[in-house]
């Protein structure tokens, strides 16, 4: 299964200096609607599970029916890739270590996030590696919730990866080059990442990694259909 | 009978055991006129309430089969559908919400929003059923109406308004104060037949004012009428009614009703509660599926003379024979009238039509859209869609939950099991949760459905009603087998015994079948296995599928591929084809690596948020996986993948892990191998028989 990283969108981060996002650190996806953000944290996703990490997808907008859903359709064009000859097997290897949870109805809050992490480690042992949190509302929240997102990151010992919903009319972009809702709290987030469609096709862009300088190689081109990198 | 739609009324009653809803529905019967005593539930008059007619029923004090009935008040027909209280049977309170336009909520105001009225209230809301809620008991030491109000708010979500006050609480409740007129209502001994209205009580005017603003508040969100009214102090009761059944109708308000059934208080103001602000069949869409234009969905009207479109949403033996209770969406039927099954498209004349009370019945020549009547002797099963004949519908089947335990019968002696036969037969077509069949290996008959008191509950009727000596076992898995690796086989059947011998001999390979059950291949060349000794062979393997070697349990899964072989021109016959084939599948099973596979179920498990925790830990406990959990502020929706043979007792398991509080629901997904302890102990376990 180790082949999925050859067309993981994460291939970015092998031009990065840590190579992964780390326990203990945030990293965002950015991008404007309708683009690809939750495919391509399902790929951030696929790709910490086929290296037998342990996942947990938190969805503030989708039931859990739809996320699964969107892993079952991204899983079909991984596993004609892989060419995999027991297809049952690996789904069910990968659901293992995944777990969706969803809060509806403006039902979040990142103490009930982090009761519910507690939950699932001290009542069936998952511990996860890496938690995804897609739908987050980056402009209604402040800075401090962000700050307790880092707070539990490092309690937790896991890695958060959220999706940011930029806007075509607001162009605000920092000093740093991070473009509006992460402009004023890029600081708190160790890799920053946007998806971005351009006339030439879809691509992955490095905007932040730690405190490195990025050169304006850190790209990766993506297939639009399957969020493949390509070569 | 009022003919006009409008002035009807489909309602449920629906709550926790014990709440008293049995002899609430009592009293509406006997304040209407339907009944002219009172009984009840556990009557000392040994005679009972009239909703509970199976004899099991009254013996429990619990309401097992929902019985319709109906009733006229103030110009209005109020057809009732009582509905048990126990959560094995909400399968009967799923089929009353079908066809009820409107339900009632009976909580206890001692107990308040216990577990059951929190799973009967989601089943309403996924059946999109408008509320009202009435606190029974008031009457009881530690009622308290306002606690059970605020629970309706914080655990149910409802924005439960209050309709009236109480005069004085537990023992010395004595009437209630109508917010809206601003009257006290006293019910006069014996049986609150008459109604003493008086100015409310001193003391209890400034709570009944506070209470009327709560009311007026909530009443003017769904009228702007009204909040113009209130602003120019010209309220008028119409306007009042009129807001909150706006605001009920469109399911965002829950008008809440006090009193004591039991003690004769607050059940007309109920009534004319119904009348007010629960809908009429034309308030409420009811939809079809076109079945000739691929299920497309058709608005029904609830007009009398349009075709029509009618749902058996309940079977019944009853004294008169076989009941088939009917909602009638659209069109009317009469007595004399063919409709048609769209299911198997069996013409029916329709003979008796009848409206039913309880066990009793009263005949009627004609009913019409938004009716509830009974038909005599239809051949039909619970769900059937019935038209004029003109379309082709289908109403949109009811949510049944998949049975999720399984139990081996046995009989005594033949009449026994001619009984156990007739009673089956019956209790399959009343009730799509209850199946059975008989296992084709040990010829026993099992028996499935929703819970460990749902099937005792068959056992004991067929013993009481059918007179069956019944004897049941324990649960059982259907395991399967299959093959794992490749292997190849090479076999001859050589028989000689005097007379014609026996000959044939198959070689080629099994391996596993990713999808499907079984898979023959036919690569023969050069007629090694003349044609007409192919299908022979096929049928061999095939018979080796059913019962497999390791644990004797069916084999799915495998693909036999025949390349080569021999016949003897005279000693070959399909006989010995097939022999040879059976013993090629011994020679090969255990070499292509046989293992167990178990069923895996999907669980649904919604409970409140609090429980979490432990219901996630019950789950790792018996080898689940846990897919996903969703939050909706209150409840927790938790999925998880879990093998069947861990699921037996669950639902009592969970019961007391959540106080009651959950449900869930489950369904087969797919089938995986067992762990090695388990098909070491499966292993064991089928040499020693």
């Amino acid at each position: 299964m180790e082949k999925y990283l050859n067309i993981s969108p994460l291939k970015i981060l092998e031009k990065s200096n840590h190579k992964e996002l780390g326990k203990g650190n945030l990293g965002v996806v950015i991008s404007r609607a309708g683009v690809g953000k939750t495919s391509c944290l399902i790929h951030v996703a696929l790709d910490r599970l086929f290296r037998k990490g342990k996942v947990i997808h938190v969805s503030l907008k989708d039931t859990p029916e739809k996320v699964i859903s969107y892993y079952n359709f991204i899983y079909v064009d991984v596993f004609n890739y892989l060419d995999l000859e027991n297809e049952q097997e690996a789904k069910d290897f990968l659901d293992k270590n995944k777990i969706i949870l969803a809060y509806l109805k403006e039902s979040f809050g990142i103490d009930k996030l982090s009761e519910n992490l507690k939950n699932l480690a001290e009542n069936i042992s998952f511990t996860p590696d890496t938690v995804i949190i897609d739908g987050f509302d980056f402009e209604g929240s402040g800075r401090n919730i962000f700050e307790k997102f880092k707070e539990m990151a490092n309690e937790f010992q896991v890695e958060i990866w959220f999706s940011a919903l930029s806007h075509r009319h607001i162009n605000k972009v920092n000093e740093r080059g991070i473009p509006f809702p992460c402009s004023d709290l890029d600081d708190l987030f160790k890799l920053i990442i946007q998806l971005q469609p351009t006339q030439e096709g879809l691509f992955l862009k490095l905007l932040k990694d730690n405190n490195i300088k990025i050169s304006p190689d850190f790209i990766v081109k993506l297939n639009p259909d399957n969020f493949f990198a390509v070569e | 009978m009022v003919s006009d739609t409008k002035y009807l009324r489909n309602i449920g009653i629906s709550a926790h055991i014990d709440s008293g809803k049995t002899t609430l529905t009592e009293r509406i019967l006997f304040y209407t006129k339907r009944i002219f005593a009172v009984h009840e539930v556990r009557g000392k008059d040994g005679i009972g309430a009239k909703m509970d007619s199976m004899e099991l029923e009254k013996e429990r004090g619990i309401t097992i089969s929902s019985a319709a009935t109906y009733c006229q008040w103030k110009e209005h027909n109020i057809n009732i559908i009582d509905t048990p209280g126990h959560v094995d049977f909400t399968i009967e309170v799923e089929r009353a919400l079908r066809v009820l336009d409107g339900s009632i909520l009976v909580l206890c105001a001692v107990g308040g929003v216990q577990s059951q009225s929190i799973t009967v209230d989601r089943q309403m809301n996924r059946n999109h059923i408008p509320r009202m809620a009435f606190i029974n008991k008031c009457d009881r030491a530690g009622s308290d109406p306002y606690r059970v109000v605020d629970q309706l708010r914080k655990r149910l979500n409802h924005n439960a308004i209050l309709m009236q006050t109480p005069i004085g609480l537990e023992g010395n409740f004595s009437g209630v104060i109508d917010l809206i007129s601003m009257k006290a209502f006293y019910f006069e001994e014996p049986f609150g037949e008459d109604i003493k209205i008086e100015s409310i009580p001193p003391s209890l005017v400034n709570e009944a004012m506070e209470k009327r603003e709560e009311l007026l508040d909530a009443a003017a969100m769904f009228s702007d009428e009204l909040t113009e009214a209130i602003l120019e102090d010209r309220v008028t009761e119409d306007l009042i009614h009129e807001a909150i059944r706006k605001g009920t109708i469109a399911r965002e308000l829950t008008p809440v009703f006090i009193g004591s059934a039991y003690k004769n208080i607050g059940v007309q103001p109920l009534l004319d509660g119904i009348i007010h602000y629960m809908p009429s069949p034309i308030d409420v869409e009811n939809t079809a599926f076109d079945i000739d234009q691929e299920e497309k969905i058709i608005s029904l009207t609830s007009e009398s003379n349009a075709p029509l479109v009618a749902l058996a949403f309940k079977l019944e033996i009853s004294p008169y024979g076989q009941l088939t209770y009917l909602r009638i969406y659209q069109g009317s039927i009469e007595k004399g009238d063919t409709i048609m099954n769209t299911r198997n498209k069996n013409k029916i004349k329709v003979g008796r039509l009848a409206k039913m009370h309880a066990d009793e019945m009263e005949e009627i020549s004609k009913a019409s859209a938004g009716d509830i009547v009974a038909l005599f002797g239809v051949d039909c099963f619970s769900g059937d869609t019935f038209t004029d004949g003109s379309l082709n519908y289908a109403l949109k089947s009811m949510v049944i939950p998949e049975p999720v335990i399984s139990l081996k019968i046995s009989t005594k002696d033949n009449k026994s099991n001619n009984n156990v036969a007739k009673a089956l037969n019956r209790f399959v077509r009343e009730d799509p949760t209850f199946t059975s069949r008989v296992d084709e290996e040990s010829g026993q008959t099992i028996i499935s459905g929703m819970g460990e008191l749902h099937l005792e509950i068959y056992v004991e009727r067929m013993k009481r009603e059918f007179g069956a000596q019944v004897e049941t076992g324990i649960p059982q898995v259907a395991y399967r087998e299959t093959i794992s690796g490749k292997a190849e086989f090479n076999y001859v059947h050589k028989k000689q015994t005097g007379g014609a011998g026996q000959y044939g001999k198959v070689a080629g390979f099994m391996e596993p079948l990713e999808e499907g059950h079984y898979e023959f291949i036919n690569q023969i060349k050069g007629g090694v296995i003349p044609t007409e000794y192919v299908p022979a062979v096929d049928k061999g393997f095939q018979s080796c599928l059913k019962k497999g070697i390791l644990i004797g349990f069916p084999v799915l899964g495998i693909k036999i591929t025949v390349n080569d072989g021999q016949y003897h021109p005279v000693d070959s016959s399909e006989k010995a084809f097939s022999q040879a084939a059976i013993g090629a599948f011994k020679q090969a099973y255990f070499k292509a690596k046989p293992i167990i596979l178990e069923p895996i179920m999907k669980i649904s498990i919604e409970c409140p948020s609090e429980f979490q925790g432990s219901v996630m830990s019950s789950i790792n406990q018996r080898r689940g996986t846990i897919i996903s959990s969703a939050e909706d502020g209150i409840f927790t929706a938790v999925e998880a993948e879990v093998p069947l043979a861990e699921m037996f007792g669950y639902a009592t398991v969970l019961r007391s892990l959540t106080q009651g509080k959950a449900e869930f629901t489950m369904e087969f997904t797919k089938y995986l191998k067992v762990p090695k302890s388990l098909e070491d102990e499966l292993i064991a376990k089928h040499k020693k028989v």
